[in-house]
């Protein structure tokens, strides 16, 4: 049980650390924004797991096995609120990304306003690049 | 026993080297995202250290960083949006 | 902003107090019978003062869905199951794509429609889609006629197609959630 132990917390710290590398080494923010992900989601799980099972197995502490649980919940339940938080406050504070972006349709729809129905689509469509074209036409169906 | 030190030593020193990307950080954005991820690690750390220990305060103590972390973020991006 | 009602309430102070039995230790005293009733009588009356102020941000439809257990049930089958395995698939693409020399990032931002008519199914859906690395979900917005869409910042964009990006995305995540959430 003490190899399981030791084995979960290793790939906690290798996932970890693959978070870390990309956080320093990605190229643009929003990038860097998913390896963070990549930290708070199987960087934290592991060890907690691992932290569990100690708890149970060799302290025999029933408050530490609960505060394990808490924390692993606690950390699924707000991680992703934070991320799309700071995402979207990004995104509208002016941060774009240095690279060209494959597609943004975020910010082609921010520059027509809010959406109606039909009217305002048309404009819009014919100044956006060539490549959204098919996906301007398959959002409006 | 005293590999769990260990480990809670390696997540000290992951945390540290994101402090680079957390000084160097080139817009707001990136060093709130640094800085929720320095967080993390050292909220692992701590658990590592409350195994290690044998004391659920630690615990405690990790609990309540998650949260002032979690608030800290979101309170940061709301000022961001202008919202606030 | 809807008014809260009573059931809402109700069912915000189970869980708030749920919460506060795990947080202070108070379920393993409990256990060994050496709890007192005037803490966890006090206890009662903070989830209480806590309900009522905060019922209206969280509750707003279906207020006892989850007392039914075969809900919780599914709930925990699709935590434990069905987002796992997408969640180990996206972590260890993410870690190759950090450690690989060349960077392999073509990021972009796309639309995908997305079918589902409850909030918390909504909600579900988003915060699944931000957990798995590769995917955050900035915004949710709807056109004029009804159809609910996610802007999803994609660190590989495969396609610009918005059903063929979404299948990609979040096909079985959406399978799994609208299981629950009927």
């Amino acid at each position: 049980m003490r190899i399981v132990i030791d084995v979960l917390i290793v790939l906690s710290i290798f996932f970890a650390f693959a978070g870390v590398v990309g956080l320093l080494r990605m190229p643009d923010t929003f990038c860097r924004m998913q390896s963070s992900t990549n930290v708070t989601t199987f960087g934290v799980l592991f060890v907690l797991i691992g932290g569990f099972l100690y708890a149970l197995f060799y302290l025999h502490n029933g408050e530490m096995m609960v505060k394990c649980v808490i924390l692993a919940v606690f950390y699924f339940v707000t991680s992703p609120i934070a991320g799309h938080a700071i995402a979207q406050a990004a995104y509208l504070h002016g941060v774009r990304s240095e690279k060209k972006m494959a597609c943004d349709a975020y910010g082609e729809d921010l520059k027509k306003g809010p959406p109606q129905p039909q009217s305002a689509e048309e404009p819009a469509a014919e100044a956006a690049p060539a490549q959204d074209e098919t996906a301007k036409e398959e959002s409006e169906t | 026993m005293s590999e769990l030190l260990f480990f809670a030593i390696c997540f000290v020193a992951m945390a540290l080297v994101l402090a680079a990307r957390f000084v160097v950080g080139p817009s707001v954005a990136d060093r709130a995202v640094a800085g929720d991820c320095v967080e993390t690690l050292t909220d692992m750390a701590m658990v590592l250290f409350a195994l290690y220990s044998g004391r659920a305060i630690y615990l405690d103590i990790a609990l309540v960083t998650a949260l002032l972390g979690f608030i800290g973020t979101t309170l940061i991006a709301k000022y961001l949006e202008g919202k606030l | 902003m809807k008014k809260a009602n009573g059931a809402a309430v109700v069912s915000t102070m189970i869980v708030c107090y749920i919460f506060w039995l795990l947080v202070t230790g108070q379920i393993v005293e409990f256990f060994y019978g050496e709890a007192s009733w005037q803490i966890l009588a006090a206890g009662l009356i903070v989830s209480f003062a806590v309900a009522l102020f905060s019922a209206r941000f969280f509750i707003h439809d279906d207020t006892f869905f989850l007392a039914n257990p075969i809900h919780i049930l599914k709930l925990i089958g699709y935590c434990f199951g069905t987002f796992m395995i997408e969640l180990a698939k996206a972590n260890i693409d993410m870690a190759k794509r950090a450690f690989s020399p060349k960077l392999p990032a073509n990021s972009g931002i796309v639309k995908v429609p997305v079918n589902l008519d409850k909030e918390y199914a909504q909600a579900m859906l988003a915060n699944s889609i931000t957990l798995t690395p590769g995917t955050i979900t900035m915004d949710m917005a709807e056109d004029g006629n009804g159809q609910l869409y996610y802007y999803i910042h994609w660190i590989d964009v495969a396609s610009q197609d918005p059903e063929e990006a979404g299948e990609m995305i979040k096909g079985t995540l959406e399978k799994g959630i609208g299981g629950i959430w009927k």
